[in-house]
């Protein structure tokens, strides 16, 4: 479903936004505004803020995490810091390290 | 929705969806499909495709670009560039080979690298018929006679073609009945025109 993939050689030093799904198996530094969903797979390195409706984590995330909806670290991830969404869900086996706050005003 | 994540597994083309804006610098050893908007610098070893949806404000330097949609940027290719119908281009290309189809819309420079002079000096393959009455191109030609619409009658195509590099040299005048006939004995004339015309001797000589 999602329509735009961001292969995994391709490295992106910048700005993405968009109004669509989102799935990263590459490298992004940067800004990530999504307004749907966020898929970090095994291979995606993200150091970004991150700011979307849905995110899933497969990778390694660096960067601040604002969802309006759900964030789900999936196993083998690792995410270095601060999740701010109402709902949270973290794996077995995931790796994370920062603040969760799920009181979010938006 | 795990699931569809799991599905879009190896990839090896990164598609930038339509609602999409990236902006900053994007590097990479695949294809890129540009369906939305990027800004910045794109930096491929493979192919850029910019379908019709899609805007790409940025250097492009990449193996091979087909662009059918806008393109304001210069774009060098190792490869090849092409432009297809529905691609508008504003900037530079800088590619050994550059294909620009019917319908498309293009405004800047083309550089393809080395670019030989078209010479002159095969006349099996070459009729008349080539060259447009074009009668003073001849400046090109060292020697004398530039604006002799008289002399090159005779045989433009024939002396002209040893003595002027350029095809322009090819003059033929307007006087059609001459040449028909010098282009078949053309292939040995090598004698003939200078008894003609001494100036083609000449000409020749300069070359």
């Amino acid at each position: 479903m999602a329509n735009t993939v961001i292969g995994s050689s391709i490295i992106i030093d910048g700005e993405i936004s968009g109004d669509e799904d989102l799935v990263i198996q590459g490298t992004v530094k940067g800004k990530i505004s999504v307004k749907e969903s966020l898929f970090v797979e095994g291979s995606g390195l993200v150091e970004a803020d991150i700011s979307t409706q849905n995110v899933e984590i497969a990778g390694k995330v660096t960067g601040n995490i604002l969802a309006t909806d759900k964030v789900e670290l999936k196993t083998d991830c690792r995410v270095v810091g601060d999740i701010k969404a109402p709902r949270i869900l973290i794996a077995d086996g995931a790796s994370f390290k920062g603040n969760v706050d799920m009181d979010v005003e938006r | 929705m795990a699931i569809q994540a799991k599905e879009i597994e190896q990839v090896d083309n990164t598609i930038v969806g339509e609602s999409i804006l990236i902006n900053g610098k994007l590097e990479g050893d695949e294809d890129l499909t540009v369906r939305g908007r990027v800004e910045g610098a794109i930096t491929l070893t493979k192919t850029l495709i910019v379908e019709p949806s899609g805007v790409v404000k940025a250097n492009a330097a990449v193996r091979n670009a087909i662009i059918s949609g806008v393109v304001v940027g210069n774009i060098s290719a190792s490869e090849s560039v092409h432009l297809t119908r529905e691609g508008r281009m504003v900037g530079d290309i800088n590619s050994p080979r550059v294909i620009i189809v019917e319908g498309a819309a293009f405004r800047g420079r083309i550089d393809m690298g080395e670019v030989e002079e078209p010479r002159i000096q095969e006349r099996t393959a070459r009729p008349q018929s080539v060259a447009p009455a074009r009668p003073a191109m001849v400046p090109v030609r060292p020697a004398p006679p530039p604006a002799r619409p008289p002399a090159p009658p005779p045989r433009p195509p024939v002396v002209v073609r040893p003595a002027a590099p350029p095809k322009p040299v090819e003059v033929k005048p307007p006087a059609p009945p001459p040449p028909p006939p010098k282009p078949a004995a053309a292939e040995e004339r090598a004698p003939m025109p200078t008894a003609l015309a001494k100036r083609k001797v000449v000409v020749k000589r300069k070359k």
